[in-house]
């Protein structure tokens, strides 16, 4: 008897020692054996750019939600609530993430030979153009920043501290000048969306623009964007487009105007059309424009090719299930897509316009009086507006504007041009600090200083005890 | 961290059970035949004695002589050997001597003795003239069921003496006993035990009946069985007639207020649908609270796929003495399933079928197309703020011709219909002397009550048992089941956006609106007014072609080898296979089709689960002790596969996804992840004269899913009972028959982590055109940080019972008391998302779990009349106690368009102190009366106006005054189940309940809003004259305007609001069957053994303040910390069936 069991036993242990309890990862790949080519090292920054785009479209389509305190998109009132905007703070942060991981990998020689050096530049060029682009939209809702670089130290582990305002610019203008270095002025290899050279030039020149007004004030720096807003326009790499009407358009949307920009395609594509547009057809009118801000835009061309106030003939007033004027710009989906709620529209984050406008701005302020060319810059936009026509409701610039009337000029420009897009009305609000006097009459009660920097969100100030909120909200 | 290339997991499963087997067979065998030729000399034998067995004396002969003995049947061991006494005899002589009298023969082959019993009825037992004073009566007789079918094997002792005999086939006995005052004492497992006196009688008829007295019950434990009284864990216990009884097609539903502890919680009302059972509440956030299924000792099965009718029994292990031996998995309590198997006897083929029809429970009352159109007009005109009135929508003349047009069209009548089910289970099963067996299969044929909706299951098992020889049997379990079903998106999940759910938008599109355009295609809503945005109803309910196919098979097969006395070895391996193929495909005429010019969506998935379990037991009488030893080996794994594939874009329509080379776009995401569990398991059971009960356990999980720093995971269990009654105090009594104290403790785990969570990770799919073209490019992105530290949740339970029986048995009582303490709790710990990361998978909390359970169940009429009334009540309280280093941790779900569970509006929180469920918004306090206009204003409001509480008092309604607003765990639940019986007709009435349970009610959101809603609500809404009400008045702008005030209420679009929240209390009328057996007489002429018909009615009345289609549902099954909101939820139905049993 005694026999069998220890066979038994002797068969089960034999038969039942098993394999370890390692596991082996089937379908992903771990950090450390990943960033080995370009195509790897290139797929990081489309899925940085997912996610800030992921921040910015679906019902945040084109941001809209983020910047509804600015005076041109109906809905906010000036009392912006802690943790508002926090997903656009992730969203750039996750961004931040990716484009690290592949500038730590590329520079510690994970591509090996497998690229030349023109290559790895270029590589690295759209990285770093990338993230000083994020860290930008970044420093300007939110001020102090923490900064989270490649060679940072693990971010989780050891909690950092807010960056002053200054440093982080600092950073942002180390990252772009080496992109304006490395990035090719075209690519060829089919891209068409890819950061270039001067939309390094042409995004540097915003950054220091942007740092010669509130809150840094450094003044000097208007020279330097002047300076690279000319080499972007004489470079005539990109080109206005003639009409107005075709400013926003399908085909139009990658260039020659546009010079970086979110893209889509059907099979990523936006946010169904009908967010914003009205009822009236078939919308579902999520977003809807200041109807004071429509009143005050002065009757041009343009206003008919941005903004949704009239429909055939019958203004806004009087359609049936809605008060208010709709944003215009984005719908150029054609009738098929648009009935089938599908959308390739898509939203520039720098065009050509921008960049004149950028010039002539801070031409104007570098020189203490507006210069012919700053003039000429302004004009194009204003012209174009126009329908190339004399119109009384907008005239053009002339020689002769005080510093101040032309600096105004510009920015109400802005304001006109480059409206609903990615926040700029919202950013020249704060760098020039004019939110409290433009915002409609109906919120000024509302308004504080404090509302020209958006909450750290509740999340990251709970985990880390080194941030600090910005004045003017609560902690959490 | 490891980082090894793919395909290492190919290696061979280290599993090859059947391999195993066959070999260990043959290795026995060997043995066996060794011992056998083993060489021996003959010797003189010297015996002398009394009433021994013949276990005994063999194993007498044995020590004296060098013979060895087979058993061609274990139960001749037993057999009494009266008087034995011969002097130097041979072994020859000693057994014809010793087997006088008994129903043995032997066989010498060599030096071993083959004992044979006699055939049965061969047996005839003479007086021996050596014994005459000890055997004087013969007693013959025949021993039958209640119904007067024959009963063998049933066991015949002459009480006080070792005398004893069985009955044969055909249910007839013979025995001699010493004298007419000797008792016979009748007892056959399952029934009531009889003795009766011999007296005059030489032929007896005896009739037993089932055995009322459960405690006589075998209970099926984790890796065992134990009878009912040496339990010291808390367990409840359903026999298979509990689930059949209900004339139910599922067996998750049957249990729903059968159980005591156990929550069942149908969420959905598809046909097919989900159901959430909750052992003892809920002590996970992120691993899933279900309960680990065995089914005949093969664990993760499903209870969705069974046929109710192979149900033996069903046990539900409930605290941690019970659930501990399963270790990392029984941390939510373990469900044991045990299949039937036929009986030595010629077959039975049963069958079991029902006809029934479906119906919805009841629609949502809507205004008729006159009132909706009045109540349009009305909030169109309210929208008058820049001095000019909007012309209505409706014109006075259209408003005539509707209201000529009646009530319009209820989409909810064009959803909903009358469905039929129809469930047809057939089964065989039988046994010879050495092999029991059942076969069935089943087939459930469900329409849904939603248009377009299905569901198919068809089942088949086999189970099959075998002694091959006295020491070694053999057995095998084989279920197969093929399920189709088909419904169109409901609830939160799938693909489909909410507007384009008919179970959303039926209720809330106008009755205004016509089905069908005059060219036969489906109309859209008209635009401008109602809910514009929402798709045509009956078109997104019938136009998606949905195919959804599961194949599950499994096989388990064990052999069970008694080694020693007491000592049984059991080596089972097995394994299950699913496969489930879900294919929708959208058509142009689907807003979801129409979006992506076609979309076909194919899921496939694919598991292999295999297990091999080594259960050593052994379990020996040592005088008043009793001790059963248990070591378990085990070890299993899983390999899982998925793959979904969109396609989109189709040049025609009629192929969809039977061609998807005519999709120009085509997305696959597939995944495939493999675990493994190994385990070593020890436990001690222990009694003392019946009265002492001790079980202790010990169980070691290794999980391939927890981190390399955690890879081995141990959980003890201890439990004591003490059956008081069998004291000498309470021997000279009969009132208290049954009086147990139990108390338990131990550590149970929940590994439900997904495997590679421990990893950092890099995740594909974050595509994006980067380079501007048609084509997208891959994005690969950083998606989680490493953990190594990651392991399983342990919970730690105490329990604390009593049972108690009165009259013998006849009203039992059994109460437990449990306090469970989960710590290690997995979630995600936010991380700052300056990191790029949102979160790390961890353990940070910790909750608790404390309930009572009561059990009564009593046989309040015993006589011709017979009602057994059997009542459960549990109350669990929950209470998350820790959650890292948060105070409250919000849960989204996700839900555009209602203003509620967006990610910056989640309804649904866990907040440390309170309990899981908790939901959280403004709290609405009615409408502003004319009287409260002056406090009104202070808030910028007018009377009419919505009135919220202003909860920190600064005059201002805004995120800073979100307070609790809810919670949807129940207070308590309860069933109360009572099956009453005269003559041929029983009759069965369930009720149960849950009380205390908060549901927020989604959809009402947009039906009461007064810009689009249909509710019939709408029509009470707030005026001067109307004031006592919750539905706000539509005040028209210009009167606003008139009183200059500035409203403080900065909710925005955020509907979190109590008023949404509602009391989902309810007692339901669960189900009533009422049954007539036709008398057996009559039938057995027919040669059926019973013929039953019965009509039964399911989900009969619900009483319930709710006003949703149903108080039970939960659109978000995902996570149980956000339960309990309801956002248009497939409803549920009632059901009448009309079946038929037979068997013969």
């Amino acid at each position: 008897m005694y026999k069998k069991i220890i066979y038994i036993l002797i068969i089960s242990v034999t038969f039942f020692s098993c394999k370890k309890l390692a596991e082996t990862p089937l379908s992903f790949v771990e950090p450390t054996s990943f960033y080995q080519t370009k195509a790897q090292i290139e797929a990081a920054y489309a899925a940085a750019m997912n996610s800030v785009w992921s921040g910015w479209s679906g019902y945040q389509y084109p941001g809209i939600q983020y910047f509804n305190h600015d005076d041109q998109i109906g809905g906010g009132n000036l009392v912006i609530p802690n943790n508002f905007s926090a997903d656009l703070w992730r969203r750039h942060y996750e961004a931040i993430l990716n484009l690290n991981s592949a500038i730590a990998a590329m520079k510690s020689g994970n591509l090996g030979t497998s690229v030349d050096a023109t290559t790895y530049d270029q590589l690295l060029g759209q990285a770093l153009f990338l993230r000083g682009w994020n860290y930008f939209c970044l420093v300007r809702l939110w001020g102090d920043l923490p900064l989270v670089l490649d060679d940072t130290e693990d971010a989780i582990a050891n909690p950092p501290s807010r960056t002053p305002v200054k440093d982080v610019y600092t950073a942002i203008i180390a990252d772009l000048t080496t992109a304006v270095a490395n990035l090719p002025a075209k690519w060829n290899d089919g891209s068409i969306t890819k950061p270039t050279r001067d939309a390094a030039k042409g995004m540097l020149a915003k950054v220091y623009l942007t740092m010669a007004t509130a809150p840094l004030n450094e003044t000097d720096n208007y020279a330097k964007a002047a300076g690279l807003a000319k080499e972007v326009i004489d470079a005539n790499t990109y080109t206005l487009i003639h009409d107005i009407d075709k400013v926003f358009t399908l085909d139009t949307r990658y260039g020659p105007e546009v010079m970086f920009t979110f893209t889509a395609n059907y099979a990523d594509g936006t946010m169904s059309p009908q967010v914003w547009t009205p009822p009236v057809l078939n919308g579902w009118g999520d977003f809807s424009v200041q109807p004071q801000w429509a009143e005050a835009y002065p009757e041009t061309p343009r206003k008919d090719a941005y903004v949704l106030h009239t429909l055939n003939g019958v203004k806004y007033t009087n359609w049936p299930g809605t008060s208010t004027p709709y944003i215009k710009k984005y719908m150029y989906d054609t009738p098929e897509d648009y009935a089938a709620y599908r959308s390739v529209v898509t939203l520039p984050i720098l065009r050509l316009a921008d960049v004149y406008l950028i010039f002539a701005e801070a031409d104007n302020m570098a020189n203490g009086a507006p210069t012919q060319a700053a003039i000429d810059a302004v004009n194009k936009i204003i012209d174009r507006a126009n329908g190339y026509a004399a119109n009384a409701n907008h005239p053009l610039a002339t020689i002769g504007m005080s510093r101040d009337a032309f600096d105004a000029l510009v920015i109400e420009e802005r304001n006109q041009e480059l409206c609903f897009e990615t926040g700029d009305r919202w950013y020249d609000l704060c760098r020039k600090r004019i939110l409290g006097e433009k915002t409609i009459e109906f919120y000024r009660q509302n308004f504080t200083d404090d509302d020209y920097l958006y909450p750290i969100p509740d999340n990251d100030i709970r985990l880390n005890q080194n941030l600090n909120q910005n004045k003017g909200y609560s902690m959490p | 961290m490891i980082s090894q290339p793919n395909g290492k997991y190919t290696e061979k499963p280290c599993l090859p059970f059947i391999a195993l087997s066959v070999k260990l067979t043959i290795i026995l065998l060997t043995t066996l035949v060794l011992q056998v030729n083993a060489e021996s000399y003959g010797r003189q034998l010297s015996i002398n004695q009394k009433n021994i067995s013949v276990a005994t004396l063999l194993q007498i002969i044995k020590k004296q002589s060098d013979y060895h003995f087979l058993y061609d049947n274990l139960q001749v061991k037993e057999m009494v050997i009266r008087n034995v006494s011969v002097n130097n005899a041979s072994v020859e002589d000693v057994l014809k001597e010793s087997f006088k009298g008994l129903p043995l023969s032997y066989k010498i082959v060599r030096k071993t003795i083959v004992v044979k019993q006699l055939s049965e009825t061969a047996v005839t037992i003479s007086p021996s003239s050596d014994q005459p004073a000890l055997q004087t009566e013969t007693v013959s007789g025949l021993v039958t069921d209640a119904n007067g079918a024959p009963l063998q094997k049933v066991s015949i002792v002459e009480k006080g003496t070792m005398n004893g005999t069985t009955t044969d086939a055909g249910g007839s006995f013979s025995i001699t006993v010493q004298d007419k005052k000797s008792i016979l004492v009748f007892s056959y497992v399952g029934y009531e035990g009889q003795e009766i006196t011999v007296g005059n009688q030489s032929y007896i008829k005896v009739a037993l009946v089932p055995a009322a007295d459960a405690l006589s019950d075998i209970v099926v434990v984790g890796y065992g069985k134990q009878k009912k009284s040496d339990l010291t864990g808390s367990i409840s216990s359903l026999k298979g007639d509990d689930v059949t009884d209900l004339g139910t097609q599922r067996v998750d539903q049957a249990l729903q207020g059968k159980a005591s502890g156990v929550l069942v919680m149908n969420t959905d009302g598809a046909p097919g649908g989900n159901t959430t059972i909750r052992v003892r509440g809920m002590n996970s956030v992120l691993g899933g609270n279900n309960a680990l299924v065995v089914i005949d000792g093969l664990q993760g099965g499903s209870l969705n796929n069974i046929n109710p009718n192979d149900i033996e029994s069903i046990e539900i292990l409930k605290d941690a003495s019970a659930t501990a031996i399963y270790g990392s998995q029984g941390a939510n309590g373990v469900i044991l399933i045990t299949t039937k198997l036929g009986r030595r006897g010629k077959p039975t083929i049963t069958y079991d079928g029902f006809y029934g029809m479906q119906k919805i429970l009841k629609t949502l009352p809507i205004m008729s197309g006159l009132d909706f159109a009045k109540t349009v007009n009305a909030n169109k005109q309210s929208q008058n703020g820049n001095g000019f009135t909007p012309p209505p929508v409706f014109t006075d003349r259209q408003l005539d011709s509707i209201a000529a047009l009646g009530f319009g069209v209820n989409w909810q009548d064009v959803i909903y219909r009358s469905a039929p089910l129809q469930n047809h289970a057939l089964s065989i099963a039988g046994g010879t002397e050495n092999t029991k067996y059942m076969v069935s299969g089943g087939y459930l044929d469900q329409k849904g009550i939603m248009v377009n909706s299905f569901y198919k299951r068809f089942t088949v098992r086999a189970n099959l048992q075998t002694d091959i020889t006295d020491w070694a049997s053999f057995s095998v379990n084989w279920s197969a089941a093929k399920e189709q079903g088909n419904a169109p998106s409901f609830g939160s999940s799938g693909d489909v956006a909410f507007n384009q759910k008919p179970a959303n938008s039926a209720p809330r599109w106008d009755p205004l609106q016509p089905i069908y355009n005059p060219d036969g295609s489906y109309h859209q809503h008209d635009p401008g007014y109602g809910a514009y945005d929402v798709w045509n109803p009956l078109a997104s309910a019938v136009e998606p072609k949905i195919d959804n196919n599961t194949i599950t098979n499994s096989l388990f097969a064990s052999l069970d080898f008694k080694i020693l006395k007491g000592l049984t070895l059991r080596i089972s391996g097995g394994g299950s296979i699913g496969d489930v193929d879900n294919s929708t495909f959208s058509n142009l005429k689907t807003g979801q089709g129409l979006g992506a010019n076609g979309q076909g969506i194919i899921t496939r998935m694919l598991w292999r689960y295999y297990q091999n379990s080594n259960i050593l037991t052994y379990d020996r009488y040592f005088g008043k002790h009793h001790l059963t030893l248990t070591g378990v080996q085990e070890q299993s794994s899983n390999y899982s596969k998925y793959e979904r594939l969109t396609a989109e874009n189709y040049a025609t329509d009629i192929t969809g996804n039977n061609n998807l080379g005519g999709a120009k776009r085509i997305v696959v995401y597939n995944s495939n992840s493999f675990r493994q569990l190994q385990s070593y398991m020890g436990r001690i059971n222990y009694s003392f004269d019946d009265k002492y009960l001790l079980t202790a356990s010990i169980r070691g999980d290794g999980s391939s899913v927890f981190g390399a720093n955690n890879k081995w995971g141990y959980f003890p269990s201890f439990s004591l009972a003490w059956n008081v009654v069998n004291e000498n105090f309470l021997k000279d009594q009969n009132i208290v028959s049954n009086l147990k104290l139990r108390y338990s403790w131990g550590i149970t785990g929940n590994q439900a982590i997904q495997p590679y969570q421990t990893f950092a990770t890099i995740g594909s799919g974050a595509n994006y055109p980067y380079n501007g073209t048609d084509q997208t490019d891959l994005g690969y992105y950083v998606a989680s940080p490493a953990n190594p530290n990651l392991k399983w949740e342990n919970t730690q339970q105490n329990n604390y019972g009593i049972d108690l029986g009165f009259f013998n048995n006849r009203l039992n009582i059994t109460a437990d008391y449990y306090t469970k303490h989960t710590r290690d709790l997995l979630m995600y710990r936010s991380l700052p998302n300056y990191t790029g990361y949102s979160n790390l998978i961890d353990n940070v909390g910790s909750m608790e779990n404390k309930g009572i359970e009561l059990m009564i169940n009593g046989d309040i009429l015993d006589k011709e009349l017979k009602w057994n009334s059997g009542f459960t009540i549990s109350s669990n309280k929950n209470k998350v106690l820790s959650l890292g280093e948060y105070e409250r941790i919000p849960f989204y779900t996700s839900n555009g368009g209602y203003g509620i569970g967006d990610v910056d509006k989640p309804l649904m929180y866990l907040i440390a102190g309170h309990s899981m469920g908790e939901m959280v918004g403004y709290k609405f306090l009615g409408i502003w009366s004319t009287k409260e206009q002056a406090e009104a204003a202070k808030y910028g409001q007018l009377p009419g106006d919505e009135k919220f509480f202003d909860a920190n008092g600064d005059g201002k309604i805004n995120v800073d005054d979100i307070v609790v607003i809810g919670n949807a765990m129940p207070k308590y639940i309860f069933g109360w189940n009572n099956r009453f019986s005269y003559k041929g007709f029983d009759l069965n009435l369930l009720i149960q309940g849950s009380q205390g349970n908060d549901l927020f009610n989604i959809p009402r959101v947009r039906m009461e809003a007064s810009y689009e809603g249909t509710s019939a609500r709408l029509l009470e809404r707030w005026t001067v004259d109307n004031q006592n009400t919750d539905v706000p008045a539509i005040t028209d702008d210009l009167t606003r305007q008139a009183a200059n005030l500035t409203s403080q209420v900065n909710i925005g679009f955020d509907n979190r609001s109590s008023r949404w929240v509602e009391d989902a209390s309810y007692v339901r009328l669960q189900n009533v069957t009422l049954g007539y057996t036709l008398p057996a007489e009559l039938i057995r002429r027919i040669h059926f053994k019973t013929i039953r018909v019965y009509v039964s009615a399911t989900n009969l009345y619900t009483w319930t303040k709710y006003s949703g289609y149903t108080p039970e549902v939960s659109s978000y099954n995902e996570n149980d910390a956000s339960i309990g909101v309801d956002f248009s939820s497939y409803p549920q139905s009632r059901i009448v069936n009309v079946g038929l049993n037979l068997s013969f």
